[in-house]
Formats: structure tokens, sequence, C-alpha cells
């Protein structure tokens, strides 16, 4: 409350001489602009004035006086001049003073005399004009950054007070697809999707107090159509109004829509639209839980490879789609269908115990066996299923995936269309059987696998004509295992490469270490068996590889291999033969006779011998020679030689030398040694 | 003082009435010193909120227009410190100026006062940007704006009233008082508001409502006549074309009356503290 000091206080206590200084720079030229007001008949009037105020006034000082109050503050209404010249109180008010030169807003201060019909008035010039220039000056800010953010491109607020809008720009209103009248105060709040407001209410608090933040929001666009933001907010701060916020909104809706087709391409599979592998780690990996009843199936499409071989990939890529819409369809809601990889699909259920699981995977089964027309041709798919239901034994969700992989494989094992649940035996088995498979790799990894050799003689004379290297493998705690078991285990789980590497790296140094000790006694050569999984087109290059490591001829060598693997892809297969025989290593066809080979394409592999199968030998002792016949006699007229296998008895070999087989094999001439006992045998002949 | 006739000398003491002003600052002292600490240029929310702390009631109704619809804070005002951040020093000064008045003592107010001049505050805000106003400064302004009417209605409750409802028209009205009172209730206020310390440009609209150049001027008559539309039923409409000086069209009117009926009583609560 502005109060001033009244004629009677101060004064009172000083003495005539220092009022009369006073009075003296008061009145001068230097001092206030100070007017004396008196009520002459019914009207206040001016009736002296210091030369302040006649120089502000710019009248002179006999105009001055005897001029209306009323006159001087034109502002106040006939009846307002009260609020002016109050009797018992002083009084300031802010309002134009008539002067020559026009209306100058001023501060007047009115002091009453204690009689009531006198005032002192003081008049201070520019206070409003200050006031002005002050608002002026803010306003002039204000339409800056107005200017400066009206056609920048991004969306921008300016607040007025807590939540309340001063200004938007044009980027911001076309974001929000309103006007800006639609989102000043706090209309722009409703643009902000309900279930986000909090947390921009939130942010913009933070901001009021001083911090800076960012929160993301959707924005709802006056057609309806939600855009994704990131609101940053600003503090800012005016004095003698108080905290206000700096908004820029910046529109995340296409970047975020990239993303998430980035993350839909990285998770699902372009073909069929369902999710991949990975999705389906992390759906297993999110959901698994120990005591949980989770159930996982694996599909395998049966016959898939026949598709597209024979009706193109096209045809192919038809099917897994038309599997997948199957698959969708048959499953319950919340149940996930994913394609783990070609022709496999894995569907993931919760909540469901073994028959629940079962039951789904049958229907899966008729559902897919419902017949399809793929490129013109009727075609009734079917798959094997394997199912597992979440178990103790699982410790992860990987455990989980790999039983009912497990599962599927037993299922196809058992024929097509089938669906096998992996119960706590099957679930057993398959676990010692992985773990077989790792002590297999890891016994790979340490040469443990060794080999033993046994001889081939020439049928004619009985001398050493090659040794046939054949792998053994002792379990540290199983004791030793079949070569049919592990060369099997090894072909089903990837280890064949390394395992036939092995043998062929070992049978070629140990040749060399025979020639070394034996010279001229050494065997002439040995024969390594390959598996059909290594007519890879590297073996060329291994063989090459091995043989130079070591020194080794290639003639010191012969490459055995079945004739059931010949006949898998017999034209690869040729072709990897012939760059064994371009290189001079022998080759030889291993079991003859048991497979199904044609007889015209044997006639154009490149071959040296054919080795009769062991059943056929012992055949001869039951009074059936014809087959070992037949065998040894198409070899001849091919013009290859014949080892004839499993030679049990003298009278076996000499029925054998009989029948015209080239070199025999078999425990009456001599039975597999370790390389040392070989060289024994060697020597001693 | 029940006879009213125009020309009649003024009916009350306008000197005795402003010293009544003066004496009131000493009835609610906290809220007296809101009003100093807000004027002043190093004023802080800190040492606002501090001050106004003192005064539950006041506080209560700072924090609960700091959490109205108007604001849009949702509730998330739960200090006072912040809630004086929210609502601004020139709101706060509004409030204490209302305590100070005795304004938020409904019944020695005009029948309908708060309802009145909440309208006319709101409709000065959500108008304040097409006449180049602070929608925020518009609000306090009309909050008020009728100080003098509360002035006037206490030292003269029946003449007042009498008066009020002789002369509906905002224009009128204001005729009517100058006749009785010697000064209009508008003016009342800017000299009230500007005795307080008010800034002379907040308080100037007061002064120029009669102007018909003045685009400040033209605000507060445009929001008298939406705030008339709003709350009184027997109002008989002005075209808002000409009382706006063009500035708002009938077309505009529906859209801020919405504005105004949807936070109205939001504001009423939080300034009067029901």
């Amino acid at each position: 409350m502005p109060a001033s000091p009244t004629a009677a206080g101060p004064a009172g206590s000083v003495s005539p001489e220092v009022l009369a200084a006073v009075f003296s720079v008061a009145a001068g030229d230097e001092g206030p602009a100070l007017l004396v007001a008196e009520t002459v008949g019914d009207t206040p009037r001016v009736t002296w004035a210091s030369e302040g105020a006649v120089r502000l006034l710019g009248s002179d000082a006999e105009d001055v006086r005897g001029l209306p109050v009323a006159d001087l503050v034109p502002t106040l209404g006939a009846g307002e001049l009260a609020v002016l010249l109050r009797r018992e109180r002083a009084s300031r008010l802010a309002l134009p003073v008539r002067t020559a030169g026009g209306l100058l807003d001023a501060v007047v201060r009115s002091a009453p005399a204690p009689s009531g019909t006198a005032w002192t008035l003081t008049v201070v010039p520019g206070d409003g004009a200050a006031d002005r220039v002050s608002r002026a000056t803010a306003d002039a800010a204000e339409r800056r950054f107005a200017t400066l953010t009206e056609r920048s491109p991004i969306p921008t607020l300016l607040s007025e007070q807590g939540m309340r809008l001063a200004h938007v720009n044009d980027a911001f209103c076309r974001l929000a697809g309103r006007p800006a009248g639609d989102l000043l105060g706090t209309g722009w709040t409703r643009t902000v999707h309900a279930d986000d407001l909090g947390a921009v209410v939130e942010v913009v608090a933070a901001a009021l107090q001083g911090e800076d933040g960012e929160v993301r929001a959707r924005l709802v666009r006056a057609d309806g159509a939600e855009r994704a933001t990131v609101l940053r907010f600003g503090h800012v701060f005016t004095p003698g109004v108080g905290s206000g916020f700096l908004g820029t909104i910046e529109d995340v809706t296409d970047r975020l829509a990239f993303e998430a087709r980035l993350a839909h391409q990285a998770s699902h599979d372009p073909l069929t639209g369902l999710p991949n592998r990975t999705l389906l780690d992390q759906h297993l990996t999110t959901r698994f839980s120990a005591g949980g009843r989770l159930a996982c199936l694996f599909l395998d499409l049966d016959d898939f490879k026949v598709v597209n071989d024979s009706l193109g990939h096209e045809a192919g890529d038809e099917l897994l789609v038309e599997v997948a819409g199957r698959l969708r369809a048959t499953v319950r809601p919340g149940d996930l269908v994913t394609r783990f990889g070609g022709d496999e699909f894995v569907v993931v259920c919760e909540d469901v115990d073994e028959a629940d699981a079962a039951a789904l995977a049958e229907r899966i089964v008729a559902a897919l066996a419902v017949p399809v027309h793929l490129a013109g041709v009727r075609f009734r798919p079917h798959a094997s299923v394997g199912v597992t239901v979440q178990a103790p034994e699982h410790a992860d969700a990987a455990d989980l995936v790999r039983d009912c992989d497990i599962a599927m494989y037993q299922a196809k094992a058992g024929g097509k269309g089938r669906v096998r649940v992996l119960d706590r035996s099957g679930r057993a088995e398959a676990r010692d059987k992985l773990r077989l498979v790792a002590d297999l790799r890891d016994a790979i990894e340490r040469r443990a696998i060794t080999l033993h050799y046994q001889p081939i003689v020439l049928a004619a004379d009985g001398s050493l004509e090659a040794v046939e290297a054949l792998a053994r493998w002792t379990h540290p705690e199983r004791g030793p295992i079949s070569p049919e078991v592990f060369v099997g285990l090894a072909e089903e789980s990837g280890l064949v490469g390394p395992l036939g590497l092995l043998v062929l790296d070992e049978a070629c140094r140990q040749v060399v270490a025979w020639d070394r000790q034996l010279g001229a006694a050494a065997p002439p050569r040995v024969n390594v068996n390959v598996s059909a999984l290594q007519l890879d087109g590297g073996l060329q290059a291994e063989v090459v590889s091995a043989l130079r490591r070591h020194g080794l001829a290639p003639a010191r060598l012969s490459i055995e291999i079945t004739e059931s693997a010949l006949m898998t892809d017999p034209a690869a297969a040729r072709g990897v033969l012939q760059e064994l025989r371009d290189l001079g290593v022998a080759v030889a066809i291993d079991d003859f006779g048991t497979g199904y080979s044609s007889l015209a394409y044997l006639r154009h592999l490149p071959v040296d011998c054919l080795k009769v199968d062991r059943s056929f030998v012992a055949e001869l002792a039951e009074g059936h020679p014809q087959i070992a016949t037949a065998v040894i006699a198409l070899a001849r007229s091919l013009g290859l030689s014949t080892v004839a296998e499993g030679v049990a008895t003298p009278a076996q070999a000499a029925a054998l030398t009989g029948l015209g087989a080239t070199y025999l094999q078999g425990f009456s001439l001599a039975v597999p040694m370790d390389g040392a006992a070989t060289a024994a045998w060697a020597g001693a002949r | 003082m029940t006879a009213l006739s125009l020309g009649a000398p003024p009916a009350v003491d306008l000197d005795r009435l402003l010293a009544g002003i003066d004496t009131l600052a000493a009835q609610r002292p906290v809220a007296a010193q809101v009003v100093a600490v807000a004027n002043a240029e190093d004023a802080s929310a800190r040492t606002l909120a501090g001050v106004l702390a003192a005064d539950v009631a006041l506080a209560g109704r700072v924090m609960k227009l700091a959490n109205s619809a108007y604001f849009g804070m949702s509730g998330r005002a739960t200090t006072l410190q912040f809630a004086v951040t929210v609502v601004g020093f020139t709101a706060v000064r509004t409030m204490a100026t209302v305590a100070l008045t005795c304004l938020d003592d409904e019944s020695q107010l005009p029948e309908g006062f708060w309802e009145s001049t909440t309208a006319v505050a709101l409709a000065a805000s959500a108008l304040a940007p097409r006449f180049g106003a602070r929608s925020q400064d518009a609000l306090c302004l009309g909050l008020l704006s009728q100080v003098g009417v509360a002035l006037l209605h206490a030292d003269d409750q029946a003449g007042y009233r009498e008066l009020a409802a002789a002369h509906r028209p905002f224009a009128a009205r204001r005729a009517a008082e100058v006749g009785r009172y010697g000064i209009s209730a508008l003016r009342l206020s800017a000299v009230a508001l500007g005795q307080w310390g008010f800034p002379p440009a907040m308080v100037a609209p007061l002064t120029a409502v009669d102007d018909p150049t003045s685009a400040d001027g033209a605000l507060l008559r445009v929001a008298f006549e939406v705030g008339a539309r709003c709350t009184d039923p027997e109002h008989t409409p002005e075209p808002v074309q000409r009382l706006g000086r063009g500035l708002l069209g009938e077309e505009g009117v529906a859209a801020v009356l919405e504005q105004v009926r949807e936070a109205a009583d939001d504001l009423r609560r939080a300034v009067v503290g029901d």
C-alpha cells in the first residue's frame, strides 16, 4: 500500500530554517513537479505550482494557477476526482496528465492538508510509459519468437501458465490437424492421447520447476489419426510472471513404423508371415518358468523335397504358405505358430497337458491332410509331428524345442503323417544319445578315435595287397562303441566330416610310418571308407591335403564308398570319384550287391574295384554261390578287380579264389589290428 | 440510500469508500503481504509460497486453482511452491486480492457475483489472443474487474441491487453507477487495483472500456457480453461484432461460451474456496 507522510508529519519536528531550505529546493527548477490544489467554490483548482511542475506541464506559471484539477487529469470523470483528492488519506494513481505537448503518462500522488480542502500533488512522469515500454519489449520478444517459430518445420509450443499455451506454430497445427485457436490455452491437451496425458503433464510439471525433459506420447489428430511423437520441454522463466515452458514435438510415427517393419522383418518369415526362430526363442524364453505348462509341437512336412524337385520351388513356397494358413486356423487363440526353417514349423501352447497337446497335434495332422492343388497337381500334405510337454527335466526353453525336435524325428522314423509324444523314457533315451554325441565330438577333437587295419590279400598267392582302415572308439565309461553306432551318430549330428578327416589323416600317417619301419614289407595301400555325406565336393581337396601333409603317393590310397551312398546322388558321386581317380587315388565300391545300383550306370562310374558284400560270401557255405559268382563275373567283364569281404574260413577263401575273386579279406586271413600289430603281421610275412 | 434517481447526487461517500479499501489490508495481513511480495521485481515462487503458507485458506485456494481445469495440471500440483509456479504470480496476487477485499465471502456480494465474474474472466482469457492480450492477465483482470461492484454493493446493498436490476445492459449499468455514485464500478475497480500496486498496463483495460478505439476496452466489453449470455437468462444479447471492433463475430461466440461453461464452476470453486 502506498503511504505518504502528511504535511503535519515530519515537518512538525524540524526548524523553520530547515523547512525553508527544503521548500526552496522543492520549489526550484531542479525540484520535483509539485502542485497545490484547493477547493475554490465547488471546484478543486491548482493554486500553486513548483518550477518543476511548470516545466513539466509546459505552460506559464500563470496559466497553471487556477487550472481546474479535472482539466489536469482529464481521464478522471467528474465524480471521480474524489479518487485522487481524498480528504484523509494520500492516494496514488497512474493516469495521463495534460501538458502543453499533450497527454503524458504519469503517476500522480496526492496528499491532503489537514483542512481537507487542499492537497499537495506530485507528478512523476513516465511510469506508464516505462510500463508500456516494458510490455512492448516483452510483446516484441514474443512476436520475434512467434515469427521465428511460425514457419519453422518443427512443431513448437510456448506456454503461458501451467499447461496453458500462449503460442503454437503452424507446424504444430499441421501435426495436430487443428487450427491454433483450438490449441491455445489447454486446448492442445485434448490432442494428447488420453492414456499418455498423465505422462505429458508429469514432464511439463518438471519443466515448470526447472528440469528439461522429454516424453513419448500419441497425438490424436482432428481426423482421428494417431501420430507417435516425442515431446521435449524446456524451462522458461519470465521475471515478474513466473515459470513456463517451451516445447518442441518430433513426429516419430514414420520412424517407429520403419523400425517396427525392420523388427517385424527380423522376427518374421517373409514368405509365410509367421514368426521366425528368433521370435520363437524370445517367446519361449519369456514364458518358460520352472513348473510351467508349456508345450511345443515340432512339425516337419513329409515329401517337401519331392514337391520342390518335381513341381518347382514356387509350388514349394505355395505349399508352405498354405500350411502356415492351416496351422494358424487350427491352433487355439494365444498359441504361437512359427516357421522354424525350411519345411519345419513349431507351435507353442501354454497351460496344456500332454493329452491336450497330442490332441492339437492330431488336429493339425488332419487339417494338413486336406488335399491342395499345387501347379495343377492335387497333393495331400502330410507332416510328422513331435510333441513335448514341459517336464521337470527341462532346464530351459531350448530343452523343450530340442525334445520336440527329437520327437519329430521319432515320428518321421515311424512313417509319414504321424504324431509322436516324447515321454519320459523317450526323453531319457534321447538325452543319452545326446550325451554320446557330445562325447563323440570330444573324442574326435582329442583324436581319441583310433584306427585298426584289416589286411586284404591277393587271392592268388596270399600276398599283402592293402589294409582297410577301420575306426574304433573306446568310450572311457561305456567301453568299445560299435562303429555302426558311432558312425551313424556322426552322420546324424554333423560329425561325419570331422570323423572322416581324422580317419583319412591318421591312415596316411600310418602308411608313412609303416614305410619307414618296414620298407618294402609295408602295406602297399590303405583303404579308407567315406560316407555319402562326404561326397559334397570337398573330398578331393581334403584327400590332396592329407596326402601332401604326409608325403604319401596317391596310388597308396584307395577310397571305399558304399553302393547305397553312391546312389544317393549318383551324378554328384560320379564327379567326386572322377576327381579322385584323376589324382591317382583308387576307388572301390563297398558292400556291392546290397544296393539297387543300375548296372548300366555302374559301367560309367570311375571305379577300380567292387567289394563283394560279406552276406554273399557267407551264402557260399550255405550252397548259394550265385550272387557272389555273378558279382565277380560282372566286375571281371567291366575290367574291375574284386575284394571278397568277410572270408571266415579257408574253404570260403578257396571257393572265392576259384570263382575268380581278385582279393580276399576276412577273419580267416587276418583280423583287424592296430598299427603296431599290423606292422608286426606284415613284417612277419 | 434506497432511492434511486438519475441525476441525484452521489449516493456514497467515495472518499470513505476508498479509505475502507485501505483498512481491508489490516484485516488480512498475509494476503496484503502476498500482494506486496508478488509485486516485487525479484519475486520468486519460493518466497511467494513461503508467505502464502501462513494463510491456510488462501494457500488452499491457490492449490485448488493450480489443479483446476483451467491450468490443465490434472492434480499434479501437489506443493504450494509448484502451485504458485503453475498459476503465476499475477494469479497469486489476484487470489490474495480477492481475499483482501473479502470477495470470498459470498454472503456480502450481489447475487450471482462469482458466477458472473468467473464467466467474464474465462471469456476474457479465451478471447485475449484475438485482442492481442495475454490470456493469463485477462483472466486475472476479469476476476478482479468487479471489485468495484463488491465495494459499491457493500456500501449500498439495497441501492446497488435496485440499480443492477433496473439497468441490466453493461453500458447502461455503468452510466447508472456514475449517476448514482459519481464513479462506475469498473472505474472503482481500477482505482482499487491501482492502489494495490497492480501494474497500470493490466488495469488500463478497466478504464478503457468506454473507449471505442481501444482493443483492451473491446476485449472487456465482449467478455462482459459473453459472461452475461452465459449466466443471465434474461440478458438481451448485444452484437459482439460492434462491441469487439470486429475482432469477434457471432459465429465465434458459441465456442467461447462452451469453453466458459466447461471451466466456470471449477474456477469459481477455486477462487471462492467452496
